[in-house]
């Protein structure tokens, strides 16, 4: 196979090459640089935006001091000061930290793993666009001073239509919903270019330990996701329609929705610790000069600690009156948190230990993350035993404890990355002196603010309250609060004016300039659209410390891949586990798409705000257009990759196996669906088992004998999608077309019924929640009918345009899983929802 | 068995013995030190206890900020140390013995040890504080959050269910059980020196019981964000000795409190304002019997108006009539202006005049 033999014969070749890539990388310039789907270019783009919105965040933070630096102020109104409160912490959480980190990783992950770009780049854009939109969107409510102003976490009832009656809770629920988009659709890439695009050679044990951190998290993002967008639309549907999800009258529960709300919100700290780990895990061999102590243990402690920030969410209810024995459970799993920190913490002073550390200025984060963060663990701990979080919860202390644990476990390191890769991102050194002068500033400011914070808590001082009276012993400690938050926000504007000097004044940095063991550093500074000329194999966690010649040889085309004239943006597929090529993936190029289905969705965005909603209708059909079509430009389609053509030698195009890459996207982005689907099913049983006022009808409303028809059905498209796959298994095409019609009119059958039960059962959705619950799950099922159905029909449609054949057996897996999927969950529904009832009965 | 007791008598001795002489050390070095330089004191402080929850609490505070201090100034000095230290070139052999001592030794054995005497230490403390069965049912208290005050009620008052609102009086030396739910969203209740807050659920009722060591007044506040007006939610809640409760709660009957009200004949005229448009939402005993707002019977006696925005003082209620929407902004109470200074005033006076 391709590997250092395939020399490019002489310097006019060398030079095609090089001209070859750069025009089917191109980034087109003027308006059509909407189209750009590369990701170095949304990387930045990701990041430029969360750091405006970091800005807008930050501001919002020196309001709230400026407010409570003294007693009795009449700075701001107690009405903005909770629309300031609520959206700090929402832009802080959504809008900035978890986009930025996306960001940094859809930058640094393909340049890590020798490839040249994510597997899926137009969903990278489609993520930009729907976080830039629902950023924009959300923020907009703020200028009409209608901001959401229930606290970040949105607990009902108080943000519900009747203490909340305003249009700021549909922005929360609106514009985060259309956020996540984003979020999920970062993870489901991040997961599988991770799994499946890393160069040749690497396995998952020569993986650079970032690339682990990342595939955590993305997975996480997968999981913890899905909850939080679930109780975000029965919310708005309580708000909108009335559907009495969490309302004691209706039978609802206000208590689901802090479930909900903190199954997402727990992982999600972690969602934004693990990356910037990452960051401390990639820098700190660097400045030691040797590789990390106990990679194992790291790659175990990130393991332990993605499955147990799954239960621990109930610690941010410690105080809800759950029961004792629960309590006392999630109080010993948040504890057991510290043992994969502590293995990283000590895993990190072991390598310092045994190397020789550095002090330059992104270690200098570094260090100052080591204090803020190992604090804010140790007051994690205090939190997490029940008889001190009853005193200090909901005060002050909590606020100083979470601000060490995202701004110590998330910001510094981040700082220190951002300092680490400006080389990459600028082609300039950073400045020694004006960095350090930002960072003590921002060291001393933030202690300044958040160590005293923890006593103002201690005195007493709830969170969120707009003023307070003196002579509570509170007042010296808030000013100087305040006083140390200004002096943080002048450290960070030094960093700002430091950053933007370099792009000017910095030193240009030579190649690798940190002398860095990991691939990015093979990149040109700054890097390429196509990041390498040639794809190298990996025998090594450390490529550029034991081969300091391979960037060189990369730039000579004299490894894998070196080839462009086929017009394809072209890279490894390899083997998840062992890292052996399996075929060539080749991604999309520059396409509208993305941006337009993102704008259909903005639309939907605001009509359902604005209540319009025939417009959200159209709105909605409009970008299940635009996808579709999107999704009709791939593999054989003239816009895609219409010739097969490879080097002798070389494995086939994805498109032509029935291996790529599309079947890892499909089980991941199922993987989030059934998380999705499990919340679904955990609100059933919550609200049936713990709503107090839960009324269930003697008879289940739905019609069993239909459902089962309509399973039947399922799984009688299912069976047809399963036999034209083993057909193409066995070469055979024969009957493919006709299948697939098949399945689409089976899929059709299956919805037609889910609809008929829909409508005789007659749910009265705005009077209790048993119909409320049990509607939004039949949509759940219609929905997934109605897609299956539709994708198949775009398959036989594809069959006819020769799209989809033995020659490109690839979409029909792909849509052959998504109707397993749906298989097992309409069985579970069923079981869940009219039959269970009538087992046990209401 | 025999496990299980001498697990139980190490418990109590660590509960027992040890706290007590820690406490009071701790307590009398820390305290005095802290309080001396910086005041731990305070309406609302936690770290200035005045029952035993709230003591049990602090103490682990201290205890747990000794230890963390400890291993913070530990694991940065280790940190720093290495930038420091001469580089000393090793064998594989050994680099690995290294690393896996500080891994194993830091990463796993601190933390476990650590959380394992936490839990040993704290988890039989909070059972402690558990609302479980007495021998002698404990005083019942009903606290209903509302946007933004507290409605109280004394259902075990012998001559029948005493209502008022924003206060809170307590029999001391003796465990109460506060049951506690919310008319609209939910709120927290929390006094802090006394011990550990619990939420005011709509639709629930959440107990907590809570002691204090002896008389004396405390303040309280919502400690869940509850809108707006979330910060002027406070209460002052009194504990005195137990006769002084069961006379406190007497002169509380609603018949005595309704001959209070009718009594002065020189508000005859602010008792009819009071009655054709304050009583729509307010109750007054013997005068109207509307839920919406707080009770007024007993007004007079209480520490502030407004749940803790205003210091009761002559002519506060009046001050509160005329600019209780510019001292506590969008409150659920419509605004006076349209009545007269006049008006405003009597009703200030006679509601100032209902004390028991």
């Amino acid at each position: 196979m391709t590997t250092i033999d395939r020399d490019a014969s002489g310097p006019e070749d060398l030079q095609k090459l090089h001209n070859d890539l750069a025009e089917v990388w191109a980034n087109p310039a003027g308006l059509k640089a909407l189209t750009i789907v590369n990701h170095t270019t949304l990387g930045l783009r990701f990041m430029v935006t969360g750091m405006a919105f970091f800005l807008i965040g930050g501001i919002l933070a020196m309001l709230i001091r400026t407010q409570i630096a003294t007693p009795d102020q009449g700075f701001l109104t107690p009405e903005i000061y909770s629309q300031v409160t609520t959206m700090h912490g929402t832009v802080m959480m959504f809008l900035f930290a978890i986009p930025i980190l996306e960001g940094l990783a859809i930058y640094m992950i393909p340049k890590m793993i020798g490839a040249r770009d994510l597997v899926c780049p137009r969903l990278t854009a489609l993520g930009y666009w729907c976080y830039l939109f629902g950023g924009i969107i959300l923020s907009f409510s703020m200028v009409l001073e209608m901001a959401p102003d229930s606290g970040w976490f949105m607990y009902t009832p108080l943000s519900s239509s009747e203490y909340s009656p305003g249009l700021g809770s549909d922005f929360w629920l609106l514009g985060i919903t259309f956020v996540e988009i984003s979020a999920l659709s970062a993870g489901v890439e991040l997961v599988v270019s991770i799994l499946r695009t890393r160069t040749q050679g690497m396995a998952l044990n020569k993986m650079p330990l970032f690339a682990w951190y990342i595939l955590a998290m993305a997975l996480m993002i997968v999981v913890g996701f899905p909850p939080l967008i679930l109780g975000s639309i029965l919310l708005e549907l309580e708000r909108a329609v009335g559907m009495p999800f969490f309302d004691i009258a209706g039978g609802g529960d206000p208590v689901l929705w802090q479930h909900l709300f903190w199954l997402f919100g727990h992982p999600e700290v972690y969602i934004i610790f693990l990356p910037a780990a990452g960051i401390v895990s990639t820098l700190i061999p660097v400045f030691a000069g040797r590789p990390i102590v106990g990679y194992g243990w790291v790659v175990f402690a990130i393991t332990v600690m993605g499955f147990i920030s799954f239960g621990l969410w109930v610690h941010h209810m410690f105080t809800v009156g759950i029961p004792q024995l629960a309590q006392a459970f999630f109080s010993a799993a948040s504890m057991l948190v510290a043992i994969p920190t502590g293995i990283q913490i000590f895993a990190w002073l072991a390598t310092l230990w045994l190397g020789k550390p550095k002090m330059k200025l992104p270690m200098l984060w570094i260090v100052g993350f080591l204090v803020i963060f190992v604090c804010g663990g140790l007051t994690g701990v205090m939190l997490a035993l029940v008889p001190f979080n009853w005193q200090v919860h909901d005060t002050h202390f909590v606020v100083a404890h979470m601000h060490y644990v995202l701004v110590g476990g998330m910001l510094f390191p981040l700082m220190a990355g951002l300092y680490y890769w400006l080389p990459l991102f600028s082609g300039r050194m950073p400045s020694e002196t004006i960095g350090k002068w930002g960072f003590w500033l921002v060291f001393i400011g933030f202690n300044a603010t958040f160590l005293i914070m923890h006593w103002t808590g201690l005195l007493g001082m709830p969170r969120r309250v707009y003023t307070y009276d003196t002579g509570l012993g509170w007042d010296i400690f808030n000013l100087l609060s305040s006083i140390g938050g200004f002096v943080m926000s002048a450290g960070f504007a030094m960093v700002l004016i430091d950053i933007a000097l370099h792009f000017r004044y910095g030193k240009p940095a030579k190649t690798n300039p940190w002398n860095a063991d990991t691939l990015e550093w093979a990149n040109k500074l700054p890097p390429t659209p196509y990041n390498f000329v040639s794809l190298p194999t990996i025998e090594t966690r450390h490529p550029l410390w034991e081969h300091p010649e391979l960037p060189q040889e990369m730039e000579e085309g004299k490894h894998g891949l070196a080839s462009a004239d086929h017009g394809r943006r072209e890279m490894w597929g390899t083997d998840p586990l062992t890292g052996k090529v399996r075929e060539i993936i080749h991604v999309p190029s520059n396409s509208w798409w993305p941006l337009f289905a993102a704008m259909a969705l903005a639309i939907v965005c605001i009509s359902l705000l604005l209540r319009w909603y025939p417009l959200a209708g159209l709105g909605a059909a409009v970008a299940v257009v635009f996808l579709l079509r999107w999704s009709w430009e791939n593999g054989v389609h003239p816009k895609a990759a219409p010739n097969a053509n490879v080097t002798p030698g070389d494995p086939p195009l994805h498109s032509r196996t029935m291996d790529g890459p599309g079947v890892w996207a499909m089980t991941t982005a199922m993987i989030a669906n059934g998380s999705f689907f499990l919340s679904y099913l955990f609100g059933w049983f919550y609200l049936w088992t713990i709503s107090p006022e839960w009324r269930m009808p003697e008879t289940s409303p739905l019609s069993l004998i239909a459902l089962v028809i309509a399973g039947g059905a399922l799984m009688g498209g299912a069976a047809l999608m399963e036999k034209s796959v083993r057909g193409l298994r066995k070469q055979q095409e024969r009957g493919l077309a006709f299948n697939f019609y098949g399945a689409a009119l089976l899929g059709g059958i299956q919805f037609a019924l889910i609809l008929w039960v829909m409508v005789r059962a007659n749910l009265a959705v705005t009077e209790t929640s048993h119909d409320a619950i049990l509607m939004v799950g039949l949509y759940y099922a219609l929905l997934h009918s109605a897609l299956g159905a539709v994708l198949s029909l775009l398959q036989g449609l594809r069959v006819g345009y020769r799209y989809v054949g033995l020659h490109a057996p690839f979409e029909p897996v792909v849509v052959a899983y998504f109707w397993r999927y749906n298989v097992v969950v309409f069985w579970i529904l069923v079981v869940a929802l009219a039959v269970l009832p009538r087992v046990i009965g209401g | 068995m025999r496990e299980r007791y001498l697990y139980h008598v190490a418990l109590l001795c660590i509960q027992r013995a040890v706290p007590q002489r820690v406490n009071r050390f701790m307590l009398t070095l820390l305290g005095t030190l802290t309080l001396g330089l910086t005041g731990c004191a305070g309406d609302l402080s936690i770290l200035d206890p005045a029952g035993q929850a709230a003591r049990d609490v602090v103490l682990i505070w201290w205890i747990m900020l000794t230890f963390a201090t400890v291993v913070l100034i530990g694991v940065v000095a280790l940190w720093l140390y290495t930038f420091k230290r001469k580089y000393q070139e090793r064998t594989p052999q050994e680099e690995r013995k290294i690393a896996r001592r500080w891994i194993i030794g830091g990463g796993i054995l601190l933390p476990v040890l650590s959380v394992t005497a936490l839990l040993i230490f704290g988890v039989p403390t909070g059972k402690r504080m558990l609302p479980l069965p007495l021998s002698q049912p404990p005083e019942v208290i009903e606290v209903i959050g509302h946007q933004w005050w507290w409605e109280v009620r004394y259902p075990g008052a012998e001559g029948g269910e005493v209502i008022t609102a924003n206060q809170l009086i307590m029999p001391a030396g003796e465990p109460v059980d506060f049951h506690v739910t919310s008319a609209d969203v939910i709120h927290s209740f929390w006094i802090p020196r006394l011990g550990g807050k619990i939420d005011m659920l709509p639709g629930r009722t959440n107990v907590i019981r809570l002691e204090a060591d002896a008389p004396g007044v405390f303040g309280g506040q919502c400690a869940e964000f509850c809108g707006t007006q979330h910060a002027n939610m406070e209460f002052y809640v009194e504990a005195v000795e137990r006769e002084a409760y069961d006379a406190w709660l007497a002169e509380r009957q609603e018949e005595r409190l309704a001959e209070r009200a009718l009594a002065n004949d020189d508000f005859a005229q602010a008792r009819d304002e009071f009655a054709s448009t304050c009583a729509n939402c307010h109750s007054v005993a013997g005068l109207s019997a509307s839920t919406i707002g707080p009770d007024l019977s007993d007004i007079g006696a209480r520490y502030t108006l407004g749940a803790g925005t205003l210091p009761m003082e002559e002519g506060a209620i009046h001050y509160w009539l005329e600019n209780h929407q510019t001292l506590k902004p969008s409150n659920k109470m419509p605004s006076h202006n349209y009545m007269d200074t006049a008006t405003l005033e009597s009703l200030g006076a006679w509601l100032e005049t209902l004390t028991p």
